[in-house]
């Protein structure tokens, strides 16, 4: 006996492909970006040769000198100084939510935490521009307020709050029988965390960092009022003092008054492109070690 | 055995410490923002057209945005996390298309304006227009609401399914009348979550759809907007030294919206994983 009309089957068919061609759509998407990004950024990779681009010293674009090396560097430079700040900062708290708070404080300090990630870059930037950026200016003794390390701390802000929330989840979702089997070993609580849970979240916690760079990188607003837009390695070139510029500052900036089809748009997409394969790259990996992480970890 | 016991409550005692850092660079921006933005934001500040030095219009433009944007982003987002929660959970298809969504949700937001800009705006020849950024938008929240809304239709139980299956009613029939309306709490959260992404967005409507000054508002989806987030970029980036009332007012405007929308979010959350403790 059939108990479904066929017109229902017909139907439920119509209804998966229609479901089907739609959540296709997200690859057809990240398809298109891949093609037209790099589609524009390929002329620049040709007429200057892809090192002399990579690599190049010098960006003055009224020069026509395409040199993406010292927004890269920028860029790395911020981002690495915003990690040596966010890092411990989040890791610590993530500790201390997970395993120190009462739940009740925890579910309210969470959400306070998330609500850092979602306040938009360009009040942060803000921020930076018109409050920390003159204290910075002050309290070092410096000539300019926008340097490497104004952006560094905006940024960390920006990105704890990712290394918070995915760490708490992973410490949190570490099986009880680890911390139990130590406590009963007469291991005291730090003892415990430090190398019981630690270790067994460290995939996780990693996978977290590598996502907040891979964010910290491609920020641009925030980063764009407060870094000052030099493009100029500091010297010495780890000096966080001295104003940098980034490559997503420099898209932001230039594409507006840039003619279309001219070598300086074309090398603004190819920035653009240098960005994606980064941050490809870096979701990619922390994609991979996520898949290490405990079993029922969140998803990234 | 004393001083070991010490050493874990000072311990514990350092560890408060990062939390309270980050709570502290919360307050500080909220209150900044707050004090310094209090005073400029209120009624004529918010009416008067941006032409007379209001900020009434790029108000209007973000609702515009926000508008346009979701009502293309959701129906997209809702079917395809239907598509992976409801007709393919595991397989091939599913690992491929999540893995494009992770890959596009790690995109940078700036990337997405260029390719909002090359290729709806140029090659689509849609111009810098409110269609542009709706679409360029619609590309950038997507992930966020196709997670939300997974974890919603994963939160419907198993016996919902069950039941409405066990009176012969066909799958499709079973989402639409049985999955999707008790979901439907759980997918406005991810909804909302996605629009205080948009509402905060500078980067990817810079060369997309957004202008400093224009008559008016837009009065068709092929006219570009003024949105507060530009106004605001625009503002510092090309005359830092005017008076910042006026940047205060947006600030503390978008900063209010945001915060307003997420605590709304995060209380829907809560409201409804009590009720639904099946």
């Amino acid at each position: 006996m059939h108990l479904e009309k066929p017109n229902f089957l017909c139907l439920k068919d119509k209804a998966e492909i229609i479901l089907f061609t739609v959540a296709s759509a997200s690859i057809l998407i990240l398809f298109l970006i891949t093609v037209f990004v790099f589609e524009e950024g390929v002329p620049a990779f040709m007429n200057m040769g892809l090192s002399n681009f990579l690599f190049g010293q010098r960006w003055a674009p009224y020069y026509k000198s395409f040199g993406a090396f010292p927004l890269l560097y920028g860029s790395l430079m911020i981002v690495f100084g915003s990690l040596v700040i966010s890092v411990p900062l989040g890791i610590f708290t993530a500790l201390f939510l997970a395993e120190y708070v009462p739940r009740w404080l925890g579910d309210l300090l969470k959400p306070i935490i998330e609500l850092l990630a979602a306040i938009p870059s360009i009040v942060y930037g803000f921020f930076g521009f018109v409050f920390l950026a003159p204290r910075i200016m002050e309290f070092f003794d410096l000539s300019v307020g926008k340097t490497a390390l104004t952006a560094s701390v905006i940024l960390s802000m920006m990105t704890v709050p990712t290394i918070v929330s995915i760490s708490s989840e992973i410490i949190s979702s570490v099986p009880k029988e680890y911390r139990k089997a130590s406590l009963a070993l007469g291991a005291t609580k730090w003892q415990t965390l430090k190398s019981v849970v630690l270790p067994a979240a460290k995939p996780g916690i990693v996978a977290s960092i590598l996502l907040a760079f891979g964010r910290a990188i491609g920020e641009t607003v925030a980063v764009l009022m407060v870094c000052g837009c030099v493009p100029e390695i500091p010297s010495p070139p780890w000096n966080y003092f001295e104003p940098v510029h980034t490559l997503t500052a420099a898209i932001a900036l230039e594409m507006g008054e840039v003619p279309w089809e001219s070598l300086h748009y074309h090398a603004l997409f190819g920035l653009g492109a240098i960005l994606f394969t980064i941050t490809f790259i870096v979701n990619a990996v922390a994609d991979l070690i996520m898949k290490k992480a405990p079993k029922g970890a969140v998803q990234i | 055995m004393k001083a070991k016991f010490v050493k874990e409550k000072a311990l514990s005692f350092l560890l408060a410490f990062p939390a309270v850092i980050l709570l502290l660079a919360f307050l500080s921006i909220i209150l900044f923002i707050g004090i310094k933005g209090l005073p400029a934001v209120n009624w004529k500040m918010l009416t008067t057209s941006v032409q007379k030095g209001g900020i009434f219009e790029s108000i209007v433009g973000t609702l515009y945005l926000l508008a346009g944007t979701l009502l293309i982003a959701t129906p997209l987002g809702v079917a395809t996390a239907v598509y992976l929660v409801e007709y393919a959970p595991k397989g091939r298809v599913n690992r491929i298309i999540t893995q494009a969504l992770n890959n596009l949700a790690g995109v940078p937001s700036i990337v997405f304006g260029l390719f909002g800009y090359v290729f709806f705006c140029r090659f689509l020849g849609l111009g810098i227009s409110l269609l542009s950024g709706w679409l360029t938008l619609t590309c950038m929240v997507l992930p966020i609401i196709v997670r939300g809304s997974q974890e919603a239709l994963r939160m419907v139980p198993k016996s919902f399914r069950e039941a409405a299956e066990a009176l012969g009613a066909p799958k499709w029939r079973v989402i639409k009348d049985v999955v999707l309306p008790t979901a439907t709490p759980g997918l406005a959260t991810s909804t909302i979550l996605g629009v205080s992404r948009v509402a905060g967005e500078t980067a990817a409507i810079l060369f997309t759809c957004s202008v400093f000054l224009m008559k008016g508002l837009p009065s068709t989806p092929f006219q570009p907007v003024m949105v507060l987030t530009y106004q605001l970029y625009t503002l510092l980036v090309a005359s830092p030294s005017v008076s910042f009332d006026r940047a205060f007012a947006m600030a503390l405007v978008l900063l209010g919206v945001v915060v307003i929308l997420n605590i709304f979010a995060y209380l829907m959350r809560v409201h409804y994983r009590k009720k639904w403790k099946w």
